[in-house]
C-alpha cells in the first residue's frame, strides 16, 4: 500500500488476526497488499481496545506472578519513592479530566508517547526477561503493535476530518530522558506497566466512545 | 462444718471478666464492657456430709464500688475499600478495643503525586467506622496509604497501612429495576427479563464498561428458589429465557461487574409467572372446529345421496370388449355350445373396409362338391373355429381352441364330413400375386392325425405361403364348379391356409 493508492489502504488491518494465544502470525498482512481492506473507524477501535486489555491482561499476569516470588512489604517500601515515570502524562485527576487526556491521545506525536517508551524499556530489560521470558516478550511486542494501532486511529481520524494535524501537544509531559527507567526495579516496572496499561485501555474506550459511541457506548 | 469456696461470678452474665483483688478475701471485681463494675462479695458454704455429697449452698453477695480497669485502646484493622463506579471510594475499619474509656477513631492518608498527609474527608456519609472520599477526593491510577488512629485518654493505636488504588476496587451495586414479561409465543413461551445499570455508575461514555450475568431459578412453595441457573449477558441491558414451562414460576436476578472488576451481589429477586397454555381452548378455535365438523359431516351426507354418481366419477365403468362382428351380450349369455353361433354372425364378414386399403383379407376358400349346405365362415388365418364346433359339441371346443389340430376321436366321419363341409364353403385361391408372404413356421402347424389317401397332394405342410395383397376377383364368395374333392388343401385339422403350389392354379 502506498499513498498512491490513496487512503483506502491506510486503516487495513495490522495486528489483529492472532490465534487464540495470541501469537503474532509469521507473516503481517502489513506486507501483504493483496489482502488490503477499509475498517470502519468504530471497527479499528474495537480492535485496538480488544488489544489494549489483552495487554492489560498479560501485565497483570505478570505482576502478580512477580509478587507471587518476590514477595516486596508492600506497604511499606516505596510510599512515596514509587515513581512511574509516566505518572507525569496521562494521569488524570479525576473522569472529567481522563476525558480530556483520552480525545489527545491520538494527537502524541511518534517517538514521544508512552506506549513508544514502553517498548523500549521492555525491551531492554533482561532481567525482564530472564523471569518470564515468553510473557515479556509478548509485551513488549503488544506495546509496539498497540502503538502501530494507534497510529492508524490517529491516521484515521485524520483523513475522516476529526482532527487536525497537530503535533506535540502533549510532548511537554514526556519526561526528558528515559535513563530513569533503568533504574527502577522489576518489580515497580511490572506495577507501572500494569498500571499504564489500564489507563490506555480506559482512554480508549473514552475515546471511542466519543467519536463512534453508536457501538456498544 | 460449713467451708467456704473461692468467688464464683454469676455464670448467667456475658463478658463479665473478674480479677481477684485479694488472695485472702473472697472477693471479686467483676468488669462488664469495661465500664460496668460490680463486687461481689460472696461468702459460699457448702456443706459436705461424710461421703462428699454436697448438701447445701448458702451464698452472699454484697455489692462494692471497684476500682475503674482501663487501658489504652486496641489496634484498629482496616477491612477494605471499595468504589461503587470508579468515581468514589468509601474504606472500612474495624476498631480495637477500647480500653473503658471513650475513643475516637481517625482515618489519615497520603496519596501519590500530593503532598503531605491529609484526614478523611467524611465519617458519616457511609456509617460508623468508615471514611468516604467524594468525587474531589478520588483520583484514579494513583496509590493511597491509609492508616486509623484509635486514641483515647490513655493513649494511641495505629492500624497498619493500607495501600490502595481506585482501579483495583471496583465493586458496584447491583443492577436495578429488572422486570420479568412473559411472552407467550406460539408455540414456547419465553420470560423476557429487562434491567438498568446500577445507580450512579456511567455507561454511556466509556469511563466503565458494565458486564451482566441474569440467574433464573425454578421458585419453590416457600418462596426462594433452588435450581439456578447462570447466564451471560454481555453488556446489554435486556435477556431471553427460552423454553420456560407453562405453569411454573420463576426467580431471576441479575448481577453486574465493571471491567473485569469484582462482581456485584445479586439484585433482589423478580418473580413472574408462566401463564398456562390457552391459545388452542379459546372461543375462536373452538367455532372453527365446530364449522369444520359440519361441513364435513354435510359433504359425507352428499356422497351417500349421490353415491351413484360419485362412483362413477371415482371408478368409470371398464368399457366392454368391442369386437366387430361379434355380440358380446350373446356371449356373454349363451352356453358353451352356442358360443361359435355367436362368434359368427354377420354374412359380411370380413367388412368392406377391410377389402379396400388392401391389408390383411381374409382368405376364403371354399368347394362347391362337397354339397353340404353353405355356410357362413369366417374364416382367417390361423383362425381355428370352424363349423366343427357347432356340431362336435363343446369338448372338441378345447382342443380346436388350442389349435393343436388333432381330430377328436368320436365319430371319424363325422370329422370327415365336416371338412367336407368346410371345403365347400371356401372359394379356390386361384392365383395370388401379391408380394407379401406370410410365413408359418412349420412347428406351429401341427399335423393332422388322421387324413384320407386322396389328401396325398397335401402339402409337405412345412411352409405356407400367403399374399396379403389383394387378390383378385377369385375372392368372392361362390360356388365353384364341380370338381374332385381334393382341391382345397386343408392340414392339420381346421387351418385354412393358402398353398403356393402348383395344384391352386391348375384348378384356375
Amino acid at each position: 500500500c502506498n499513498r498512491k493508492s490513496g487512503y483506502r489502504c491506510m486503516s487495513h488491518v495490522y495486528m489483529l488476526d492472532r490465534d487464540e494465544v495470541g501469537r503474532l502470525p509469521s507473516q503481517p498482512i502489513l506486507d501483504d497488499l493483496s489482502r488490503c481492506r477499509v475498517l470502519s473507524l468504530a471497527n479499528l477501535f474495537d480492535r485496538v481496545i480488544q488489544h489494549s486489555a489483552r495487554m492489560h491482561g498479560i501485565s497483570n499476569d505478570l505482576h502478580s506472578e512477580f509478587e507471587q516470588y518476590f514477595v516486596p512489604s508492600r506497604n511499606h517500601v516505596g510510599r512515596i519513592s514509587r515513581n512511574c515515570h509516566t505518572s507525569n502524562l496521562l494521569t488524570p485527576n479525576g473522569k472529567e479530566n481522563a476525558q480530556k487526556i483520552a480525545v489527545n491521545l491520538p494527537l502524541l506525536p511518534r517517538g514521544k508517547d508512552p506506549l513508544w517508551h514502553f517498548h523500549q524499556i521492555t525491551a531492554h530489560q533482561h532481567d525482564l526477561a530472564n523471569f518470564s521470558s515468553d510473557k515479556a516478550l509478548e509485551m513488549s511486542d503488544m506495546v509496539h503493535e498497540l502503538r502501530k494501532g494507534v497510529e492508524k486511529v490517529a491516521e484515521k481520524m485524520q483523513t475522516l476530518g476529526m482532527i487536525s494535524n497537530s503535533v506535540g501537544t502533549l510532548a511537554d509531559f514526556l519526561p526528558s530522558e528515559s535513563g530513569g527507567w533503568r533504574l527502577m526495579k522489576d518489580h515497580e516496572l511490572l506495577y507501572c506497566f500494569r498500571r499504564d496499561s489500564d489507563k490506555i485501555k480506559n482512554y480508549l474506550k473514552i475515546l471511542k466512545c466519543r467519536i463512534v459511541p453508536e457501538h456498544g457506548c | 462444718m460449713s467451708k467456704t469456696t473461692a468467688p464464683v461470678c454469676p455464670s448467667h452474665l456475658s463478658n463479665v471478666v473478674c480479677a481477684l483483688n485479694s488472695p485472702t478475701s473472697h472477693a471479686a471485681c467483676c468488669y462488664v464492657n469495661h465500664t460496668v463494675s460490680f463486687f461481689f462479695f460472696v461468702c459460699a458454704s457448702r456443706r459436705q456430709d461424710e461421703e462428699g455429697h454436697v448438701r447445701g449452698h448458702h451464698r452472699t453477695v454484697a455489692a462494692f464500688g471497684c476500682p475503674l480497669q482501663r487501658s489504652p485502646p486496641g489496634r484498629p484493622v482496616l477491612l477494605g475499600c471499595r468504589s461503587p463506579e470508579k468515581e468514589t471510594f468509601t474504606c472500612r475499619w474495624e476498631p480495637g478495643d477500647d480500653g473503658g474509656l471513650p475513643t475516637a477513631h481517625r482515618l489519615y492518608y497520603q496519596r501519590e503525586r500530593l503532598e503531605g498527609t491529609h484526614e478523611c474527608p467524611d465519617y458519616r456519609s457511609a456509617g460508623s467506622n468508615s471514611c468516604f472520599f467524594d468525587k474531589s477526593h478520588t483520583s484514579i491510577w494513583v496509590d493511597y496509604y491509609l492508616t486509623v488512629v484509635a486514641s483515647n485518654s490513655l493513649g494511641n493505636a495505629t492500624s497498619d497501612i493500607f495501600k490502595v488504588d481506585v482501579m483495583e476496587i471496583v465493586k458496584p451495586d447491583a443492577p436495578q429495576h429488572v422486570t420479568l414479561t412473559a411472552e407467550d409465543r406460539t408455540d414456547s413461551p419465553s420470560l423476557h427479563v429487562s434491567w438498568e445499570h446500577p445507580p450512579n455508575v456511567d455507561a454511556g461514555s466509556g469511563w466503565v464498561t458494565p458486564e451482566y450475568r441474569v440467574r433464573a431459578g425454578r421458585r419453590r412453595q416457600a418462596g426462594d428458589a433452588a435450581d439456578w441457573k447462570e447466564y451471560k449477558a454481555g453488556a446489554q441491558t435486556h435477556f431471553t429465557l427460552y423454553g420456560v414451562h407453562p405453569g411454573a414460576a420463576f426467580a431471576v436476578q441479575v448481577r453486574c461487574r465493571l471491567d473485569h472488576g469484582s462482581w456485584s451481589s445479586w439484585s433482589d429477586a423478580s418473580y413472574a409467572e408462566i401463564p398456562e397454555r390457552i391459545g388452542r381452548d379459546g372461543p375462536f378455535w373452538t367455532s372453527l372446529w365446530g364449522l369444520s365438523g359440519f361441513l364435513f359431516l354435510a359433504a359425507v351426507c352428499v356422497a351417500v345421496t349421490k353415491r351413484k354418481s360419485v362412483m362413477q366419477f371415482l371408478l368409470p365403468p371398464v368399457p366392454g370388449p368391442k369386437i366387430r362382428g361379434l355380440d358380446f351380450q350373446l356371449v356373454k349369455s349363451a352356453r358353451p355350445e352356442d358360443f361359435a353361433g355367436a362368434l359368427l354372425i354377420r354374412r359380411d364378414f370380413p367388412p368392406a373396409a377391410a377389402r379396400k386399403d388392401g391389408a390383411i383379407e381374409p382368405l376364403i376358400v371354399s368347394d362347391v362338391d362337397a354339397g353340404v349346405q353353405p355356410r357362413s365362415g369366417a374364416v382367417s388365418a390361423g383362425f381355428g373355429w370352424d363349423n366343427r364346433q357347432k356340431n362336435n359339441g363343446g369338448e372338441r371346443n378345447a382342443t380346436r381352441e388350442d389349435g393343436d389340430g388333432r381330430s377328436s376321436t368320436r365319430g371319424g366321419d363325422a370329422d370327415f364330413e365336416t371338412r367336407a363341409a368346410l371345403e365347400s364353403d371356401y372359394s379356390r385361391v386361384k392365383d395370388v400375386t401379391a408380394d407379401n408372404i406370410f410365413l408359418l413356421d412349420s412347428a406351429d402347424v401341427p399335423r393332422a392325425e388322421r387324413l384320407p389317401e386322396d389328401r396325398g397332394e397335401a402339402a409337405n405342410g412345412k411352409t405356407l405361403s400367403f399374399r396379403k395383397e389383394s387378390v383378385p376377383s377369385e375372392r368372392r364368395k361362390k360356388l365353384p364348379p364341380a370338381r374332385p374333392p381334393r382341391a382345397a388343401r386343408v392340414i392339420d385339422g381346421g387351418y385354412v391356409d393358402a398353398i403356393p403350389t402348383s395344384p391352386l392354379g391348375e384348378t384356375a
